[in-house]
């Protein structure tokens, strides 16, 4: 009897569990025959994004950059170039002091739930920010606004800086002139949420696609943790339907099997950035070669020294290190040659950058003779950290740990886990370290101000301690006349890249993607994202 | 017997909050910021302290403990750091999965084990016996990942009939709970193997064998019953083991489970995720066990508990 009833619970249990699992597949496959999958354009990303809400991620921007419009957007013109061109905004007002934007809104546009979108949207977005309830980590896409630090402080409980004229005009008012506004704005984080789905949603904005609204030329679907998202194109999207049905974002972490799967035709994108070594393959294959879509990146790799450890605190060694690698063969060897030296921190592609920076040049014996100048002359001991797992990153540490032995430094290679690595790194305490950057927007700012001023300068272990760049950094973001500033970006990058040797630029990376024959008009976006607006390609099948 | 349950029920209270401390001092103990790792190469230093600061994460380690034993009390486990989802809407998704597997195997380990540990002692020190041995020590010595990675190659790439990996239908859990599934099985058949032996050597064995009984109906209606005790208790032990995440197995097969996100947990440093994953699989193996001692009270009598 017991016995029966036992086996009975079992097969209960057994049955239920396959039906949760089932239920999960059918919603799944209605969500997908929404709309015909051959005009669905299959992508895959290496990571699960943690929220499709632009205010609590800095990183993972697939869905956002579909779904959401901004006021302004930074379109990609050429490889390489953007412009920022008018978004939900049609156009702006500037006030001659640079302080106050007023932006008037496009009329008639609706958000995926059928709701108009207007000013008070914009106000809403931008004080859900800095609003300490919402415990965003972008803030400082908005923190230059006037009140918004009262607002992050707990202190007032609106941005006094934000006002709504109408319902299709919002003045901004900022602390300070802030040169770079527009462009900030036009990043993700500027995405523009409608204030009553929002509200509505709470907690599961960004989570739940149905409740996760905008008014992007795609619609958020679905998204099944772990697997898959799903977008589907806006029929009614301002600027016109986008061609493609919509989009599917395969949760795939392991490079290999992306490979296979776009070999097969499960995937209509390959972005060579998760598996440089395939390259070479790619451009061998006679059937993929034609396929390949390149396109350079608005960004760099460098090495960090951090100049709390001695000896590297000496400039005379960190001037050694910049000549004792040779940068022309780690780009030709590593990474087939595809892309270009770098001579300094602002990149090729960015306003601001400077051609006629002096180039770092090879010179081991020069790289000797400082070493010995600065007591070292049979070398000396350092760590390079990195994070466990990084077999691209393991390859460039090795091949600097014996180009660095020829001048007499042994070099270590300490790997940590990525918590530890972070935590330590936001401590100033790690170790030199090989890292890479690609621009959130077209300005200066984007790059010297976040690895030079003071406090960045220490959370991102560079420890370089020169108050008075970092306070021109500061003065540099409210200069209104664009040559002017500029040129003094050109300067502190001269001083610190050349005279403090506080920074060993790499090369800009070219971004490879392959993608299926079928797909049209793929091009890479301006600063080399992998994350990009999907709304101009076409599938011809 | 109820009162027996209350009994243990109340005895794992400590046990639970005990688990909870040690993984609440591990974590605290080994480097990692959380809002460093969600915010990666863009970190600011200014939001990470204030953001910190939102969360609650700068009080002191024992308001943090106290606050997080009383949140689950009253049944909030938290939000992940990471997925920003409740714990508990992420355990409940990810627990179906885990509970298809672990049951899957489970069928696995007995249907092949049993019989294999039975036709071992009845056929002892022949072919049969050696070859089901041999398998036996085969699926308990290799390693989970050899034999998953050996299984994909041949059926999903050699011969194309399984897929690789997903969680999306019956298919897909047919080569984890295999791989799962032998290992305990070997551990079965040589447990019911050796329990059938020795019952084998019972008086009332030979009783029954005197009584004129045929071998088969000395064999399952006597012999088997006795002798499956240990076997029960391993194997709802295992089952509560194996519920609390296979978790080399639901990497390699990509199946979405409490192992895989415990481990995720770690690496991400994510302890609302993590210190719910633990509790909630402590939770599980304290009632496998409450469970393994009901059935054998009720398969052997003489067990009475008080």
């Amino acid at each position: 009897m017991y016995k029966k009833h036992l086996l009975l619970v079992l097969a209960v249990i057994f049955a239920f569990s396959f039906i949760f699992t089932g239920c999960s597949n059918k919603a799944e496959e209605a969500g997908n025959q929404a709309a015909n999958p051959d005009m669905m354009l299959k992508v895959a990303l290496i990571v699960e994004p943690p929220t499709a809400d632009v205010q609590l991620t800095t990183e993972e921007y697939g869905i956002p950059l579909n779904c959401f419009d901004r006021l302004v957007e930074a379109e990609t013109i050429e490889p390489g170039k953007s412009d920022l061109v008018p978004g939900l905004a049609e156009k702006w007002d500037i006030s001659a002091d640079g302080l106050v934007y007023t932006f008037h809104l496009r009329k008639g546009v609706k958000f995926h739930n059928g709701e108009e979108f207007k000013a008070d949207d914009v106000l809403y977005t931008f004080d859900r920010m800095l609003d300490p309830a919402t415990k965003a980590l972008n803030t400082d896409f908005l923190d230059m606004i006037a009140g918004a630090k009262d607002r992050m402080d707990g202190k007032a409980d609106s941005v006094s800086g934000l006002k709504v004229i109408d319902d299709y005009t919002i003045e901004i008012t900022l602390e300070k002139p802030f040169a770079p506004f527009l462009a900030n704005i036009a990043t993700p984080a500027g995405s523009i949420y409608n204030r009553k789905a929002t509200t509505a949603a709470g907690t599961d904005f960004g989570l739940k696609p149905e409740l996760t609204i905008g008014t992007g030329p795609f619609v958020f679907k679905s998204w099944t943790l772990n697997d898959q998202m799903l977008i589907v194109s806006n029929k009614d999207y301002f600027k016109g339907a986008p061609k493609l049905e919509g989009v599917i974002f395969k949760i795939v972490p392991d490079p290999e099997t992306q490979r296979m799967q776009f070999e097969t035709g499960e995937l209509d994108v390959f972005d060579c950035d998760n598996a440089r070594s395939q390259i070479p393959y790619f451009e061998g294959s006679e059937k993929w070669k034609a396929h390949i879509v390149s396109g350079p990146r608005v960004g760099l790799h460098y090495y960090c020294i951090n100049e709390s450890i001695k000896p590297l605190d000496d400039v005379r060694v960190r001037k050694a290190l910049q000549m004792a690698i040779d940068r022309e063969t780690l780009l030709e060897k590593l990474f087939y040659g595809k892309g270009i030296i770098a001579n300094g921190i602002m990149p090729i592609g960015l306003v601001g950058h400077n051609p006629g920076l002096e180039k770092i040049s090879y010179d081991p014996v020069k790289a000797k003779a400082l070493l010995a100048e600065a007591g070292y002359p049979d070398g000396f001991s350092m760590v390079i950290s990195q994070i466990t797992d990084r077999p691209a990153s393991l390859k460039m540490n090795e091949a600097i740990q014996s180009m660095l032995a020829e001048v007499g430094i042994k070099l270590e290679i300490q790997q940590m886990d990525s918590a530890s690595w972070f935590a330590t790194r936001l401590e100033g305490k790690l170790p030199s370290y090989y890292s890479d950057w690609s621009a959130d927007f077209n300005d200066p700012d984007n790059f010297m101000y976040t690895f030079f001023y003071a406090n960045n300068s220490v959370a991102r272990s560079f420890n370089y301690n020169n108050q008075e760049v970092s306070d021109k950094l500061v003065s540099a973001r409210a200069m209104t006349v664009p040559e002017e500033r500029y040129k003094l970006y050109q300067e502190l990058e001269r001083q610190i890249v050349l005279e403090d040797a506080a920074w060993i630029p790499l090369f800009s990376l070219d971004h490879l993607f392959v993608v299926q024959p079928k797909v049209k008009n793929f091009q890479v976006s301006w600063n080399g994202w992998s994350n990009m607006p999907y709304k101009g390609i076409t599938i011809e099948p | 017997m109820i009162k027996f349950i209350w009994k243990r029920i109340l005895i794992s209270i400590p046990v639970l909050l005990g688990v909870i401390l040690i993984t609440f001092i591990m974590l605290n103990v080994v480097p990692g910021d959380p809002i460093a790792l969600m915010m990666r190469e863009h970190i600011k230093p200014d939001v990470v302290a204030r953001v910190r600061a939102q969360m609650h994460l700068d009080d002191p380690a024992y308001i943090r403990f106290f606050r997080y034993v009383w949140d689950a009390m009253h049944g909030d486990f938290g939000t992940s750091y990471k997925l920003m989802r409740p714990v508990s809407e992420l355990l409940y998704k990810a627990f179906p999965n885990t509970l298809v597997l672990t049951l899957s195997a489970a069928f696995v380990a007995w249907i092949v084990g049993i019989p294999a540990g039975i036709l071992s002692a009845v056929k002892k020190y022949s072919f049969i016996d050696n070859f089901f041995m041999g398998f036996a020590l085969m699926g308990v010595s290799m390693p989970v990942f050899w034999a998953g990675l050996l299984m994909q190659y041949i059926f999903s790439l050699k011969l194309g009939w399984l897929p690789v990996s997903g969680f999306n239908g019956w298919k897909y859990v047919i080569m984890p709970a295999i791989v799962l599934g032998w290992s305990s099985a070997g551990i079965v058949a040589r447990l019911t193997r050796s329990s059938l032996l020795e019952v084998m050597r019972n008086d009332y064995i030979r009783t029954a064998r005197a009584k004129g009984l045929q071998e088969i109906f000395v064999l399952f209606g006597h012999a088997l019953k006795n002798s499956l005790l240990p076997v029960v208790t391993v194997m709802a032990i295992q089952v509560a083991t194996l519920l609390s995440g296979a978790v080399i197995t639901e990497s390699i097969f990509g199946v979405p489970g409490i192992g895989r996100i415990t481990v995720s947990a770690i690496q991400s440093r994510d302890m609302p995720l993590l210190q719910g994953a633990v509790v909630f699989t402590t939770f599980l193996v304290i009632i496998g066990n409450i469970i393994a001692d009901v059935l054998y009270s009720y398969l052997d009598p003489r067990i009475k508990y008080n």
